[in-house]
């Protein structure tokens, strides 16, 4: 399946006016995780907070809803969030956790569960992974370039990044700027060339704004846990959510990126596996 | 007409050791000699040259038993030699550490020893008691350190992070559950001991103890003056023995001593007795203490304050010492800084201080008794390993020509 197993999928935004403020799109991630905190199904988080520089997040472990939602907003450069995992455990003494993942990250993070090196008494403790979507990612100086050089604005101005619509996007506080897509190909990190899952797979939830009208996301349960937590904060109000038939773009287009990235790269794995070059799985 | 008695390794205990023993016709030691046969480890010099912060990583993977104490001798010769102040909140959690590693390594000796005093239909109560001791001791360990076994968070100038209040709730509301647990623990482990009926004066001797704190280690209570150190040729009267042996021959005053539990109870707590039992007991007991003072730390902690001071790594070339009490006994690191590199590094650590007492504690009682003697000490020899063995056709480390490490 081009989507991973799952067992549904909706659209869906936070009805928090506060979370819809500061949030990428439907803020599922920053109020899935603030209501998981409240319900203490999880008793912190490691999230992408904000870190010394402008836009380079860091990974920081969140004990509260206030903490998760300064948090909140999608940064387009990497999060080491798994290498703070065990700390999490460790000195924060966090036995339920819960965390935001890229594709990535998520095999990186479900691998440590089936494979405890280095991660003794991790595994059991996390509680609730949250995907999002990743085409691709770009490490920070990529982003620095492609802002500063190719769009010509300085990045400490930008209040906003985001991709749609074939173009990535920057907001300033009076402005909206974009470039097409393609000029930002190359700055991508190389692994995202092999890399199949466009849908988070194995995270117990995922999201997106694909596939869903502006500030709204689409969300796809995956595990029992993932899709119990979440159909619980509907029941309570946490979210609204529309049926994905109702809605456009609809899950065609989500189907259509996610199959994409797995042509364009199986491509690239066959073409590296021909000239003998490794492929990390 | 005196026999020998070899046992070759000695068991149940960490590393490899000889026991000699020469006996009388009734069996009785005459003669005990104990002595390292593990092959050397060369951590020291691996470390020297290197960065200090390289030390504590390398010297705590000197043993997967004692790994805490290791860290922390070699971090207190660091901060000893760089003149760092630790802040307080760091010595509280690493007094922390080091007292439930004490809870949870003597937990693990009770193992080792239960084949000698559970009787069969208490074997598996006694196992599950030491179970559940360790589980929420080496708990302790792992949030404070990082890991159980080698943590990653003890460093030069304190600690990686404190911990959040969250952790320290947890954790003080689990070592308060854990209290009433150990005491019944410790009751039991003692009450077996007694019930086994070893002969009176088993493993007594007359040498003196020593020990630098009741719990964690203090330097200033170490006296280098008075240490000295000589080869195993000039201490072992058996040219055999002299000739296999893998540790040097550490002396407090000239003389040999007892380092562990019973040291730290004899220095600090009054304790007065002496041999196998009073080893065992005193060991049991010392659980109850340092749980205790776990407890206190952790009621006293204050999680907000910083945990690690800045320092320079430049160093003067002062001879750093740390000196820390592991759960068999006084483990010293000793370290020189200077140009940021490494200059010297030594270990002098439980064991090796207490393997010259160990063979004549074994002496005056028959030699069936002698494993008892030498698993009284809880000896752990990898560390205490400090000569090469040059020739392994007769496994000789050859005189004036020893390769010390």
């Amino acid at each position: 399946m081009v989507l991973g197993t799952y067992k549904e999928i909706v659209s869906a935004r936070a009805t928090d006016k506060e979370i819809q403020n500061v949030s990428q799109d439907g803020g599922i991630v920053t109020g899935l995780l603030a209501y998981a905190l409240d319900e203490k199904i999880i008793e912190g988080a490691v999230v992408a907070g904000p870190g010394e520089e402008f836009w380079k997040p860091e990974p920081m472990v969140a004990m509260t809803a206030d903490e998760i939602i300064a948090a909140a907003g999608t940064k387009y450069t990497f999060s080491p969030n798994v290498m703070m995992l065990k700390k999490a455990v460790r000195q924060y003494g966090i036995e339920k956790l819960g965390t935001v993942a890229i594709p990535c990250q998520t095999m990186g993070i479900r691998k440590t569960q089936s494979y405890p090196f280095g991660v003794r008494f991790l595994a059991d403790k996390i509680k609730l992974l949250v995907g999002i979507y990743c085409m691709e990612n770009f490490p920070f100086a990529s982003l620095q370039t492609f802002i500063s050089e190719k769009m010509g604005i300085d990045p400490t101005l930008v209040e906003k990044m985001d991709i749609g619509k074939g173009k990535f996007w920057v907001y300033t506080q009076d402005d909206v700027f974009n470039i097409p897509l393609k000029e930002t190909h190359g700055y991508e990190q190389d692994g995202c060339n092999v890399c199949l899952d466009y849908t988070c797979e194995l995270a117990d939830l995922a999201t997106g704004s694909v596939g869903s009208p502006d500030g709204w996301s689409t969300v796809i349960t995956r595990t029992e846990d993932g899709n119990s937590i979440f159909q619980q904060a509907v029941e309570t109000g946490v979210f609204e959510t529309k049926d994905m038939a109702n809605v456009k773009p609809g899950l065609d287009l989500l189907e259509k990126l996610a199959a994409q990235k797995k042509d364009k790269n199986q491509k690239t794995i066959d073409k590296r596996k021909e000239m003998g070059l490794p492929v990390p799985y | 007409m005196s026999e020998k008695i070899v046992i070759s390794p000695t068991s149940r205990q960490e590393g490899h050791a000889e026991l000699v023993m020469e006996v009388d016709d009734e069996g009785i030691v005459t003669k005990g000699r104990y002595f390292s046969i593990t092959p050397v480890r060369g951590l020291e010099k691996i470390v020297t040259g290197k960065a200090p912060e390289t030390a504590p990583v390398i010297t705590q993977r000197i043993c997967g038993v004692c790994p805490i104490p290791h860290t922390l001798a070699s971090v207190e010769a660091m901060d000893d030699s760089l003149d760092i102040e630790v802040p307080k909140a760091g010595r509280q959690l690493r007094e922390l550490i080091l007292a439930a590693h004490h809870v949870n390594s003597h937990a693990i000796h009770q193992f080792l020893i239960a084949a000698d005093f559970v009787p069969e239909n208490l074997m598996a109560a006694a196992i599950n008691s030491v179970s559940e001791v360790r589980k929420t001791a080496q708990y302790v360990v792992d949030m404070v350190g990082g890991e159980g076994i080698h943590p990653s968070e003890i460093r030069i100038g304190g600690m990686a992070d404190n911990i959040s209040e969250l952790a320290r709730k947890k954790l003080y509301a689990r070592l308060k559950q854990l209290k009433p647990k150990l005491d019944e623990h410790v009751d039991l482990i003692i009450g077996l001991v007694a019930d086994k009926g070893l002969p009176e004066g088993l493993g007594v001797h007359n040498q003196p103890t020593l020990a630098t704190h009741q719990i964690y280690g203090d330097r200033n209570e170490f006296d280098l003056e008075r240490f000295t150190e000589i080869m195993p040729e000039s201490w072992y009267d058996d040219p055999e023995v002299a000739k296999r042996a893998c540790s040097t021959i550490p002396l407090y005053d000239g003389v040999n001593v007892e380092v562990g539990p019973r040291a730290r109870a004899v220095e600090y707590k009054g304790f007065n007795e002496r041999g196998v039992v009073a080893q065992h007991v005193a060991r049991a007991l010392e659980q109850k203490t340092a749980l205790s003072r776990a407890i206190t730390i952790l009621d006293e902690l204050d999680t907000s304050a910083p945990a690690r001071a800045d320092f320079d790594i430049t160093g003067t070339n002062k001879l750093g010492v740390g000196a820390i009490e592991g759960p068999r006994g006084m483990d010293v690191h000793m370290a020189q800084v200077a140009n940021g590199k490494t200059q010297f590094y030594s270990a002098l650590v439980p064991t090796t201080w207490n393997i010259p007492t160990m063979g004549p504690a074994t002496e005056g009682f028959h030699h069936e008794f002698g494993p008892h003697v030498i698993r009284a000490y809880d000896p752990c020899l990898s560390c205490a390993t400090h000569v090469m063995v040059v020739d392994d056709e007769d496994r000789s480390i050859i005189k004036n020509e020893m390769v010390r490490l």
